[in-house]
């Protein structure tokens, strides 16, 4: 006769047949978002780049301003006297060049000989004042050349330019008429030179995002039709393990039954039949005494068989419940001497199917435990809060070290850790050698 | 004591009247112009007259010289010196009822005291106008 127990189908706890995932940890939408922050910093580097590349573009516009200015317009408009402080050859440049000179956002103009004398200004005041050139000045004007650099508008040169703020002075080398090197210098507005660069820069931006963005609006479909691809593998893989766990259910149900309705009958009518002969035979005693003792021996055999069928076979967890399930599933340790501590708290709000799995996963706790840590304590302990269960099997035999390759055989842990990951739960193993060794699955049973 | 410096500062009045009254020679009659310019005149060699004014503007002077000869359509050449180079010349026709014609240049106000001085010549009689002032 088959066992009545009827098996718990360990399946997928919840109804989601899928790993539970959440409408902001889909791929796709992990893509677009990742795509959007790597766009976004990209952006910000590559602003920064474009800005510098920008504001040296905008330098080299305000040197080329001032050289042609320099070259077109003031040199050849300098009069033979200027270089020396003539008054009227300074009135001449003025009148003539003045209107000229202060274009495209220039603010001051200075002329200077090789002495440090401002020969000619704008501002007239600085004519006939004489400073100290800096060492790249003065290679200019000696050399030629054209540089760029930002004012110092602390220096006395400059301080009629404070009122300017921020400024970027040009200066670049012209001739007198006798051929005299001088210096001309003339003064931008910063501003002028980061508005400039906001020009500039503004022009790649729109290409620089629209080609980030083409890029991730093209890769977005290959991304969805890739996590569907994995959705569907890990769909197939979850049904290949269910099916899996069913034939191998299937199988042990087969096996159960068979065991029950045959051998286990067999040696129960076997026994029954020693001991009643046994007894009926006492004027021989020999004889008695071994078919007694043949009668213990075949109950022996037929108690261990029994456990083995409970272990081969799960219980009726709905009739019979999972707390009187896992005593049953610790008799066999118990009747080995392990100490057992079992706390099972109150589990009849949880799922069939989710106390299937934490069935298995005790039987797998404690099937390792018996077999390869030689406790002399288990402790089981389950625990319910909300839709969570939480299941602790720990126990204090010989551990092993997690971080060594696991020993061949062990399939029945992974597998268990699969089944419980693709439900959404959690399963860690925490042991050490000679520290025993702790099971802790985490579900949600929804 | 004191007796004796009152005659010193009394000269050194005198002097100063007379090198002031020297100067003005050579510009016959100055004058305070509005906004702080000064204007002077003065007669040309023959019949006409001039008048050269001068004042601030913006670190520069705004010089402007006259010459009022009572006869329309003469030509003159001209000339504005700066601390004594020629700064601008040109040639002007006089014109208007009152037969004058008048230039005005814009002079970069040098550090110190800058001297001005205004010529005119008329092309056909020769008569010239000299004048000047200090800024």
């Amino acid at each position: 006769m088959a066992p009545s127990r009827r098996q718990q189908r360990p399946r997928t706890v919840g109804a989601a047949a899928s790993p539970r995932r959440g409408r902001w940890t889909h791929p796709v939408v992990l893509f677009v978002a990742a795509g959007i922050a790597a766009i976004t910093v990209l952006l910000i580097v590559l602003s920064w780049f474009s800005r510098q590349a920008a504001t040296g573009e905008a330098i080299l516009d305000s040197r080329s301003v001032t050289s042609v200015i320099a070259h077109s317009v003031a040199e050849p408009a300098i009069p033979p006297g200027l270089a020396t402080g003539n008054a009227a050859a300074v009135d001449r440049f003025d009148r003539t060049t003045l209107n000229r000179l202060l274009v495209d956002q220039i603010v001051r103009i200075k002329i200077w000989n090789a002495d440090g004398r401002i020969i000619y200004s704008d501002k007239v005041q600085l004519i006939g004042e004489r400073f100290s050139l800096h060492e790249e000045e003065l290679e200019i004007l000696q050399h030629g050349g054209t540089a760029a650099e930002v004012s110092n508008l602390q220096a006395p040169e400059n301080r009629f330019e404070r009122g300017f703020g921020k400024l970027l002075e040009v200066y670049t080398q012209v001739r007198d008429p006798a051929g005299r090197p001088l210096l001309f210098e003339a003064y931008f507005p910063y501003s002028h030179v980061t508005q400039r660069s906001d020009e500039i820069a503004s022009e790649f931006r729109p290409i620089t995002v629209a080609g980030l963005l083409v890029f991730l609006i093209l890769t977005t479909p290959l991304v969805w039709v890739l996590a569907r691809r994995l959705d569907r593998s890990a769909a197939d893989r979850e049904r290949l393990l269910m099916a899996a766990v069913e034939a191998s259910d299937v199988e042990r149900r087969r096996i159960s039954r068979d065991l029950h309705d045959g051998v286990v009958q067999e040696l129960a009518a076997v026994s029954f039949t020693l001991s009643a002969t046994g007894r009926q035979i006492h004027d021989q005693p020999v004889i008695s005494s071994s078919l007694d003792e043949s009668g213990a021996a075949v109950r022996r055999s037929l108690r261990a068989l029994r456990s083995l069928l409970v272990e081969i076979y799960p219980p009726d967890l709905r009739r019979q419940g999972l707390a009187a399930a896992l005593e049953d599933l610790l008799a066999p340790a118990s009747n080995a001497g392990v100490e057992v501590d079992l706390d099972v708290s109150d589990t009849s709000v949880v799922s069939p199917e989710c106390t299937a799995l934490v069935w298995r996963a005790a039987q797998e706790g404690v099937r390792n435990a018996v077999r390869h840590g030689r406790p002399s304590r288990i402790f089981v302990q389950v625990t319910t809060s909300g839709d969570d269960v939480r299941l602790v099997v720990r126990d204090d035999g010989q551990g092993f070290d997690p971080a060594a390759e696991p020993p061949y055989g062990h399939l029945g842990l992974r597998s268990l850790r699969d089944l419980v990951e693709e439900t959404g739960g959690s399963l860690e193993v925490t042991s050490a050698p000679n520290r025993g060794t702790t099971l802790e699955v985490r579900l949600a049973c929804r | 004591m004191n007796t004796h410096h009152n005659i010193v500062r009394r000269t050194a009045a005198t002097a100063s009247l007379l090198l002031a009254v020297g100067a003005v020679s050579t510009f016959p009659a100055a004058a305070q112009g509005g906004g702080g310019g000064i204007q002077h005149r003065g007669s040309c060699s023959h019949s006409s007259d001039w008048k050269l004014s001068a004042k601030g503007d913006d670190g520069r002077i705004e010089v402007e010289g006259e010459v009022d000869s009572n006869v329309s359509g003469q030509t003159w050449t001209w000339r504005i010196l700066h601390n004594g180079s020629t700064s601008a010349h040109g040639t002007a026709t006089t014109g208007g009822a009152s037969g004058s014609f008048t230039v005005r240049r814009l002079l970069v106000n040098t550090a110190g005291v800058d001297s001005i001085g205004w010529r005119a010549t008329n092309a056909a009689s020769g008569e010239t106008c000299v004048g000047g002032l200090r800024f």
